[in-house]
């Protein structure tokens, strides 16, 4: 299969040129493919928004390279704002870069500075808006008049009208009650359905990883850890228990519950799953 | 342009723990005021050349790296060459040294001037920046409210402890909204704003989509901080005690002492020759 996003030996270090210069990201390589989703999880510090911001050339690495559907985006500074529609990137609390007087001009922001503009950039901004749940209502009002979880939608589907072959959103669900999450979650699932995006999310909540991603990173320190699809790295609880994280909530019951019945599985990572499989569990145990 | 940002040093205490960073800040800002007055009373070439001998003296005494005053000098050094050159072929007076091209002439009375105004902005900053270099921001603000509280004989007590706490907590603030607009700076190039590239109109009206969620963030922020300070019981200036105080110590002493001969040489040597 071929990517759309290959990172090669990458390093960061903020204070380059400095002679003790430490790396916040350090020789890291990965790729992802036309419409996965990635999980990127680590410890606060490790590296993970740092990492992301090379994906469009906000930051350049200080070695290694970054290429976008097989070309190094540096290979043209120029283009680089090219590069950064192509490659959508939502900053964590979004909500706080909001400036225009209504929400359709803010979400038109985007678009607008790609050089859209009259029909074209009303119908890209209704058509994002109706993928992603904003009603025509809203159009008019001021972004500062919404609640934090609408203002948050607002600014992510701001990024979404630029229509992102790759979107990468760091922490979207940091600090929202369960509903807000819910809506953050779905909005993401449908651009990814409607624009067959690839999508690399930063978090820090396990259970919606588990329930999305495709694939996790796991990074520690600066440097890659843990490449691999989920269920291969949420096999390996004591690893991540080692550098700070942790497998969901549900796995650690059926860790609690496997201690007491040896049969029990602890290889499931979603609450759904795991609900079935208990709840199976009973009944096969009285067959037997 | 997110470089240049952070290139900017702010609060650029430098700890060393030297002699001069154990002075009280009042002492620091009071002598600070009254070189600086010396340095303009100083009319010949030996009283400024004692200057140079002193701000020297001071700058070594403090144990800040020659770099860091140099830093500061640099960024200003078009400025005082243009002001000095300015100087030297305009004013006149004295007698004529030569005659450049189109009647521009050096003059003696020119040269003076020129050594003056340059020599004297150089000193002027170093001596200044020792000040912050030597002092931490709250220290300085500290001792401005402690100096100013004589104003509490009009009835401004209130008034300077205000005018002190905002200082207090700008100056705690700037490293906070330098951080925060470079985040802001980040998330709109992300959504392709054009911050650096087109004309000065098309440049300025770029600034719109930072500023205002700037302004926001810093009345959220003004109003979460007030609401932390009164949670906390603060009401102001009355009746508040300090936990670090500033105290007079020998070495202030010392340091007024080693001053008065400074300014008695200044003096005497504008006098004799
Ligand atoms: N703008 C910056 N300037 C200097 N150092 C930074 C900056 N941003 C992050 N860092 C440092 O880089 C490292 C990685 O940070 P970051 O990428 O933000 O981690 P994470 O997003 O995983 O919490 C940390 O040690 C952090 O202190
Ligand atoms: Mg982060």
């Amino acid at each position: 299969m071929s990517k759309i996003i290959e990172v090669k030996n990458l390093s960061f270090s903020y204070d380059s040129g400095a002679k003790d210069s430490k790396y916040a990201v350090q020789d890291v390589s990965f790729s992802v493919g036309y419409g996965e989703i990635i999980g990127v999880i680590g410890h606060t510090g490790s590296g993970k928004s740092t990492l992301i911001q090379h994906l469009n050339g906000l930051l350049k690495p200080t070695a290694g390279e970054v290429l976008l559907e097989g070309k190094n985006i540096w290979d043209e500074p120029k283009k680089i704002k090219d590069v950064r529609f192509k490659v959508g990137l939502v900053f964590q609390y979004p909500e706080y870069q909001l400036f225009e007087e209504t929400v359709f001009a803010d979400i038109a922001f985007g678009p607008k500075n790609m050089g859209l503009s009259g029909d074209e950039l009303k119908s890209r901004v209704e058509n994002i808006c109706e993928v992603v749940g904003i009603r025509k209502e809203y159009f008019e009002k001021s972004p500062f008049d919404l609640s934090g979880g609408e203002k948050r939608r607002v600014a992510i589907a701001g990024v979404m009208a630029m229509q992102p072959k790759v979107l990468i959103l760091d922490e979207p669900i940091a600090g929202l009650d369960p509903k807000g999450r819910r809506d953050i979650v779905s909005m993401i699932k449908n651009y990814r359905e409607k624009f067959g995006a690839a999508v690399i999310i930063v978090s820090h909540n396990m259970e919606d990883m588990a329930v999305l991603a495709d694939k996790l990173l796991v990074m520690n320190g600066g440097r890659l850890e843990i490449f691999d699809k989920v269920y291969n790295v949420f096999s390996q609880g004591a690893r991540l228990n080692e550098i700070g994280l942790s497998v969901p909530t549900v796995t650690k019951i059926l860790y609690l519950l496997n201690e007491k019945d040896r049969n029990i599985r602890t290889d499931i990572f979603t609450l759904d799953e795991a609900v079935k499989y208990l709840c199976g569990y009973g009944a096969g145990d009285a067959h037997a | 342009m997110t470089r240049m940002l952070k290139d900017i040093t702010f609060g650029q205490y430098y700890g060393s723990g030297s002699f001069i960073h154990r002075l009280d800040a009042r002492t620091k800002i009071l002598l600070l005021i009254f070189n600086i007055v010396f340095l303009f009373l100083a009319k010949n070439y030996y009283s400024l050349a004692l200057c140079t001998v002193y701000v020297a003296f001071v700058l070594l005494l403090s144990k800040v790296p020659a770099r860091m005053f140099l830093k500061n000098i640099k960024t200003i050094l078009p400025i005082i060459v243009f002001t000095a050159l300015l100087n030297l072929f305009y004013g006149g007076g004295g007698t004529v040294l030569f005659t450049l091209f189109w009647n521009l002439t050096v003059t003696t009375g020119g040269i003076y001037r020129a050594v003056f105004i340059a020599g004297r902005i150089v000193l002027l900053i170093l001596i200044s920046s020792l000040l912050t270099y030597t002092t931490t921001p709250n220290d300085i603000t500290d001792a401005i409210e402690s100096l100013l509280s004589f104003l509490r004989i009009f009835g401004l007590r209130g008034a300077v402890h205000v005018l002190a706490m905002m200082m207090t907590i700008a100056l705690r603030f700037i490293p906070t909204l330098v951080e925060e607009t470079e985040k802001i700076m980040n998330a709109q190039k992300a959504r392709g704003a054009d911050l650096e590239n087109g004309k000065l109109f098309d440049k300025i009206k770029a600034l719109i989509p930072i500023l205002i969620p700037l302004l926001i963030s810093s009345v959220r922020r003004a109003y979460e901080l007030a609401e932390a300070m009164e949670c906390r019981c603060y009401n102001g200036g009355v009746g508040r005690v300090r936990m670090k105080r500033l105290r007079f110590s020998s070495l202030d002493l010392a340091a007024a002492l080693f001053n008065l001969l400074f300014c008695g040489g200044i003096i005497i040597l504008n006098i004799l020759l």
